[in-house]
């Protein structure tokens, strides 16, 4: 079975690459979206805080559907089928670790170092970017993490509704009983998700300030 | 210079925190605002830098009402320094002390300029911390650099919500003479909170004590001493102090019960993380059945450490013969410190199991009224 995994991979290797690349685009457009829209909102549901119940609890029951079920609720609330309603769906299950996350790292800096900078006359934005965002960074980006990694194992069901993505050669596979189709989909899937936790731990490492490392 | 004129604070469930407060603070002066937990202390210092808003009354600064200024501004002409330190963890020490000027955008060269020139201030080696992050230091030299860093844009009013509080009395003491010996250097108005007296009677020119949210008196401490207002700040001050003399007082009566203590078998790096949590710069060592086997100094052990010693705390452990008991009198405390040049005594009962321990700090106070009542003696000895 071997043989025909590399005889498959010589005569489509063009098509695994595509499809490959296509995954990282059906992977990094959510992850994208979410990281800029989840963050920054997140953090504004620290100041106003009746926000976040809302914002936990969207991202929350987002994450509680199982995932197929999401990417047919997507046809079903009018999107259709495509690149586009799974990068939606991707995008929402995508949200709840970094909600979470984000809110943890930034109400989690001590009290006494709040009140010590606003006593020295920190300013709103002073207080958020010399010293909540450097101290809360290490937690948002290992949220960041688990959201990248299961958005990349999710990315392959999103063939279901014809979105491309490594996930279609499974499903090919399957449909054509034949192992090496379906191994030549899962394995880039499985190297993309090792190589995303890995960066992402280098990642977390280097932004984590040195006074705060242990 | 600071003027506090009918300031007052009610909570929105009607409670009033603070009633009609009114001081006028001279330039350069040290007030103690002091009072049982509740008494709206806290209160009114912050409602000084406006981290609480007043409901009634204001402020004057240098003859300006404070509300007309923005409290960003404000707040940066004021230095701050709390009980919690609240030093920032991802900051170097150098970039702690000049955080007030990066704030105001102050460039980096000239900021580190600054901390190494308030590290020699308070006489500390800046080439030896400067770069060093704040979880590396005790709790006492955490404390320091929060004192520097309310002084590095030299306001001219520092407000101080407890800073010592959190201190073991021998570190409490040293910071106190250093601030004292700071203020006559840089002549700064303090405002002070505690709720130490010893503390207060010790380093402010005038008390402010309160009780539920009202000024009760407001006296030098000589005069606080002399002549309390009434029954509460005649007990506030304590009693005993009035009273007593060394001589008659037990080590039990004046000892600290809970020393900081660790077991003989613990590692150096451990008992130096413990010391640093129980801010204090030694430990009492214990040895198998609590036995008292000596005192490791935070100092030793650093330097140990640092050498990569793989020894256990009981090789740092010394003096371990010097000790009292509980039922001697204090006197004897004060000749084992004097004879032996330490700062601290043991208080070991049956089995040399330790039961407390007698600092300079608990001592200076009995000391005090040995010296107030023998200042009467004379007296005494003429009519016989």
């Amino acid at each position: 079975m071997l043989s025909e995994l590399w005889q498959y991979t010589l005569t489509h290797g063009a098509d695994i690459w595509s499809l490959t690349v296509q995954q990282l685009y059906l992977v990094a457009i959510p992850m994208a979206c979410a990281i800029v829209i989840a963050v920054p909102l997140t953090i504004l549901s620290t100041r106003v805080k009746r926000l976040y119940p809302w914002i936990i609890g969207f991202s929350n029951a987002m994450q509680t559907i199982p995932s197929l079920a999401l990417l047919v609720l997507m046809i079903t609330i009018g999107l259709g089928i495509g690149i586009v309603p799974a990068t939606v769906a991707l995008f929402v299950y995508a949200l709840m670790p970094i909600v979470r996350n984000t809110h943890v790292g930034i109400s989690g800096v001590p009290n006494e170092v709040k009140d010590a900078a606003i006593g020295m006359g920190a300013t709103k934005w002073q207080l958020l970017w010399l010293v909540e965002l450097p101290m809360a960074l290490k937690v948002i980006v290992a949220g960041i993490r688990s959201a990248l990694v299961m958005t990349i194992g999710f990315a392959t069901l999103a063939a279901l509704i014809g979105a491309g993505g490594l996930g279609s050669l499974i499903m090919q596979g399957l449909g054509m009983a034949d192992n090496a189709i379906v191994l030549a989909g899962t394995i880039p899937a499985v190297i993309l998700a090792f190589l995303a936790e890995f960066l992402m731990g280098r990642l977390e490492r280097l932004l984590t300030p040195k006074g705060l490392r242990v | 210079m600071l003027t506090f004129s009918h300031l007052g604070k009610t909570y929105p469930d009607g409670t009033d925190a603070v009633v009609d407060f009114n001081l006028e603070v001279a330039r350069g002066e040290l007030i103690a605002l002091i009072g049982p937990s509740g008494c709206g202390k806290s209160t009114t210092l912050r409602m000084v830098n406006r981290l609480i808003e007043p409901t009634s009354g204001t402020v004057m600064l240098d003859g300006q009402d404070y509300k007309s200024m923005d409290p960003v501004e404000l707040r940066r002409r004021l230095g701050y320094v709390i009980q919690q330190i609240g030093l920032i963890p991802h900051l170097t020490i150098a970039e702690n002390i000049s955080f007030v000027l990066r704030l105001q955008g102050v460039n980096k060269q000239k900021r580190r300029e600054r901390a190494s020139e308030l590290m020699a201030l308070a006489g500390l080696p800046a080439d030896q911390y400067l770069d060093r992050y704040p979880r590396e230091l005790s709790g006492g030299q955490q404390q320091r650099i929060g004192v520097l860093r309310a002084l590095a844009h030299d306001p001219e009013i520092i407000l101080m919500d407890e800073p010592f509080g959190a201190l073991d009395p021998l570190m409490r003491e040293q910071l106190q003479d250093e601030l004292k010996r700071l203020q006559q250097a840089v002549q700064k108005t303090i405002i002070f909170v505690t709720h130490d007296m010893d503390e207060a009677l010790r380093i402010a020119d005038r008390i402010v004590i309160m009780r539920a949210g009202r000024v009760i008196q407001v006296a030098t401490p000589e005069e606080m001493l002399r002549n309390p207002a009434d029954e509460f700040v005649a007990e506030f001050i304590g009693r005993q102090r009035l009273l007593r003399q060394a001589s008659e007082v037990a080590v039990r009566e004046i000892m600290l019960d809970n020393p900081a203590m660790v077991s003989a078998d613990t590692g150096l790096a451990q008992s130096l993380e413990f010391m640093r949590r129980r801010k204090v710069d030694s430990v009492l060592v214990k040895g198998p059945n609590d036995v008292f086997v000596g005192a490791a100094r935070a100092r030793d052990v650093q330097r140990a450490l640092e050498a990569r010693e793989q020894s256990k705390i009981s090789a740092y452990a010394r003096h371990g013969s010097v000790f009292v008991g509980p039922d001697d009198p204090a006197m004897n405390a004060i000749h084992h410190m004097l004879a032996y040049g330490l700062d601290a005594i043991p208080v070991l009962g049956p089995g040399k199991v330790v039961v407390g321990i007698v600092t300079r700090g608990t001592l200076a106070g009995v000391l005090d009224d040995a010296l107030r009542t023998s200042a009467a003696a004379p007296a005494l000895e003429a009519n016989a």
